[in-house]
């Protein structure tokens, strides 16, 4: 088969989806990033997949989506790259309108979109156990006590300025590092307004200490040039604030505090009016693994489909590449011999931040779809490794084989086509089938472009479900190991069958 | 038919080939002899297009290859289709069965009919005495066998000349013996009018079957003649270091 119709057909199937959800201007599709967890956007334990989110930041914006008479659409991204979505045109399947996900008012964010008014005032707060030393955040300035804090956060930022960088311990996920101080290990941590009440609440043996810190504002980013929509956002905004509605919505997650009457005074000239009656906070449960597995299928599915479709690519593309090494002219040589080393040494993070976030910025034309940029960024990347695996699946025919064919009077490409190639494939048999076991766990890098696959699944259900943080890692270690071991046997059958030929049955 | 003119070949800094101009002729065979090093074999591959050389001049037929220049493409598929070449590692391709294998030349060389070109390959392969082994992968042939089916691979595309490249130096004598009945049974076949060219050790297996013979030493040619008077007592071979 021609090597180059499996890459066209991803191009323009890519390019379907997104056609097809160009002129849908009913929706108001935010990106946010669950995984964040409460009090912003979060599923209660043991929901299940079809089960909405809750927050406090879903139901802002499912309230000004109301007003703006829309639907509100969460999309999902990752935190750190949200504000990259609006980069990209609005019809894909990560195409957003705005994002709204406790992004702070920031002046390298608001060079390049524009921004609401704000919608919150939040503080950094110090976060440590009920039975640990010290009243105030100085007592935690001491040697030998450490803190932890989210990386690249406002929250970051300060600890370090506080406490001297080599006392802050910075991760990724905020339940473990909630789970660090619970367990005596960090001291305390460094974590914006909202989350300290959501952690505090939820472990009573936490407590925040002294009083919060540099106040600043949470904002919703959006497009520069959607002045329409920003000017009924910040409408909305301040309705809310004087209606009383944002007040019943962060009173339900236990956000509203003196910082937000001030914030609401400032929107509307007026000090908002107490409310009498909270709203409680409509908790989901029950449920356990067997809800759970479902979810963690589906994203296996999607493990699966990425791996079988970008595989076949990169082992065409990697034949390819491997054939024009070995006996291609230097002008086709040389170029070759370049991709495969950028591509092998440079993460396939990195190539995928490129192909998803960056090309778009090129040209709206390569704003593929997370799925299809997955497949092409992983048969990019592989194509890679695959095409020295045929090098040296190559070079290890013997020369003999090439001489006869062309002794025959068969041309070179012939030759390696019906001669060369066919010997050289059984050769690589191993270290081809050992890599398409390797792609299946890299295609958890996916992630990043934002596919729900099998790990961004187990992530975000044990964010929620932090009662079943185990069986949830075993399951789906489970799931990874029931895909890739038929792989082995396949090999495996495939070394043994090809063995045969190669040796005439003597092995 | 072949006519080679003071070839010149070098591997390196080393002069292979010192200049050495031989003549095969059409439904004879000749044996290239000397010692180890000679040239015989580079000699060979020279004619097959599979060496460059640096001067001197090849023909074959109407086909004309000259040192120092790169032969045409055309040219070189077309000498190659004209003379077949027989190796002393037989080089039979292991992923296909003997009759594959002799198919080979014809179907992807030839672009003849998949079915024409099987009839020819069964045919060869009865005429090696390999009929029963069509279906046998390579690796599942002995040595002598492999031979045999290289050399109706070589037949199959119907050359003008065959070249064979010491074809039983690999082989213990018993297999050595099978593969040179079939030589034999090509120099012995009137009908077979191709040139054939042996390189060999087996100076006995040489003097059954050649016409003519040419001791090749140091790069040079120092005897060419008639078989009955280089085998004579006392005569060049004999007499070759």
């Amino acid at each position: 088969m021609n090597p180059r119709w499996p890459l066209a057909a991803v191009l323009l199937l890519a390019a379907a989806p997104a056609a097809a959800r160009a002129d849908d201007e009913k929706e108001l599709r935010w990106g946010t990033d669950p995984t964040g967890g409460a009090p912003f956007i979060y599923k209660p334990p043991g929901s299940g997949e079809d089960d909405p989110y809750i927050g406090f930041e879903v139901e802002l914006a499912e309230y000004l989506a109301g007003k703006l008479g829309r639907k509100s659409v969460p999309v999902d991204g990752l935190w750190k790259s949200l504000p990259d979505l609006l980069d990209k045109p609005r019809g894909g399947e990560k195409g957003i309108d705005i994002v709204l996900n406790g992004y702070e008012a920031r002046d390298t964010l608001k060079a390049k979109y524009a921004a609401s008014a704000p919608y919150y005032t939040f503080r950094v707060e110090l976060i440590a156990r009920k039975d640990e030393d010290g009243k105030d955040w100085a007592d935690f300035r001491r040697p030998g006590r450490r803190v932890g804090v989210l990386g690249e956060s406002t929250a970051a930022d300060y600890a370090k300025r506080f406490f001297g960088e080599p006392a802050v311990d910075e991760s990724d996920d905020v339940a473990n590092v909630i789970g660090l101080v619970r367990d005596r290990r960090l001291a305390g941590t460094v974590q914006d307004g909202p989350a300290a009440v959501h952690f505090c609440k939820e472990n009573p043996d936490l407590r925040t200490v002294g009083a919060g810190r540099q106040p600043g504002h949470y904002v919703i980013y959006l497009r520069k040039g959607d002045d329409e929509l920003r000017a009924g956002l910040d409408a909305a905004i301040r309705d809310g604030f004087r209606d009383g509605t944002l007040q019943r919505i962060y009173r339900k997650y236990g956000l509203w505090n003196a910082d937000q009457e001030n914030l609401a005074y400032q929107h509307t000239g007026e000090w908002p009016e107490p409310l009498d009656a909270d709203e409680v906070a409509a908790a989901g449960g029950g449920g356990g693994l067997g809800k759970l597995l479902p979810q963690l299928l589906r994203a296996a599915g999607t493990t699966v489909l990425l791996a079988v479709a970008s595989f076949p690519l990169a082992v065409l593309l990697g034949l390819a590449i491997g054939v024009g090494r070995v006996y291609g002219p230097g002008w086709v040589r040389v170029p070759l011999g370049v991709y495969v080393e950028v591509v092998r040494g440079t993460p396939l993070l990195l190539q995928l931040y490129v192909i998803f976030y960056m090309l778009p910025k090129i040209d709206p034309v390569f704003a593929l779809d997370p799925l299809y940029a997955g497949i092409l960024g992983l048969a990019l990347n592989y194509a890679a490794y695959e095409a020295e695996n045929y090098r040296a699946g190559l070079l290890a025919v013997p020369r003999g084989q090439m001489e006869a064919a062309l002794a025959l009077g068969m041309n070179p490409l012939t030759a390696i086509r019906k001669v060369v190639v066919p010997q050289a494939v059984r050769i690589v048999i191993p270290p081809v089938t050992n890599d398409f076991i390797a792609l299946f766990k890299d295609t958890s890098v996916c992630s990043v472009i934002l596919i729900t696959e099998l790990t961004r699944k187990y992530n975000e259900l044990y964010n929620f479900n932090r009662d079943l943080v185990v069986e949830l890692a075993f399951v789906t270690a489970g799931l990874y190991l029931l895909m890739s071991y038929p792989l082995s046997l396949l090999a495996r059958y495939l070394e043994r069958r090809t063995g045969t030929h190669a040796t005439g049955g003597h092995r | 038919m072949i006519r080679v003119t003071n070839l010149v070949k070098y591997h390196g800094p080393h002069r292979v080939l010192d200049g050495p101009s031989i003549e095969f002729c059409k439904g004879q065979v000749a044996a290239l002899v000397g010692p180890s090093g000679g040239g015989k074999s580079t000699l060979l591959r020279c004619i097959n297009g599979l060496e460059p050389f640096q001067e001197g001049e090849i023909t074959v037929g109407d086909l004309k290859l000259a040192g120092g220049r790169a032969p045409a493409k055309a040219d070189l598929l077309k000498l190659r289709r004209t003379v077949g070449m027989v190796f002393q590692q037989f080089n039979l391709f292991p992923h296909m069965t003997a009759l594959r294998n002799v198919m080979a030349g014809p179907v992807y060389a030839l672009g003849r009919p998949a079915a024409e070109a099987e009839a020819t390959a069964r045919r060869l392969l009865d005429r090696v005495g390999l009929g029963a082994k069509v279906d046998a992968r390579p690796g599942q042939l002995s040595g002598g066998q492999q031979q045999r089916v290289a050399i109706a691979r070589a037949l199959a595309v119907n050359p003008a000349a065959i070249l064979f490249d010491e074809p039983t130096s690999a082989l213990d004598p018993k297999m050595a013996a099978e593969v040179m009945r079939v030589v034999d049974d090509l120099a012995d076949d009137e009908q077979f009018q191709a040139a054939m060219v042996i390189v060999s050790h087996d100076l006995a297996a040489v003097r059954r079957i050649a016409d003519t013979v040419h001791i090749l030493a140091a790069g040079r040619v120092t005897y060419s003649g008639p078989a009955d008077e280089a085998f004579a007592a006392g005569g060049p071979v004999e007499t070759m270091e």
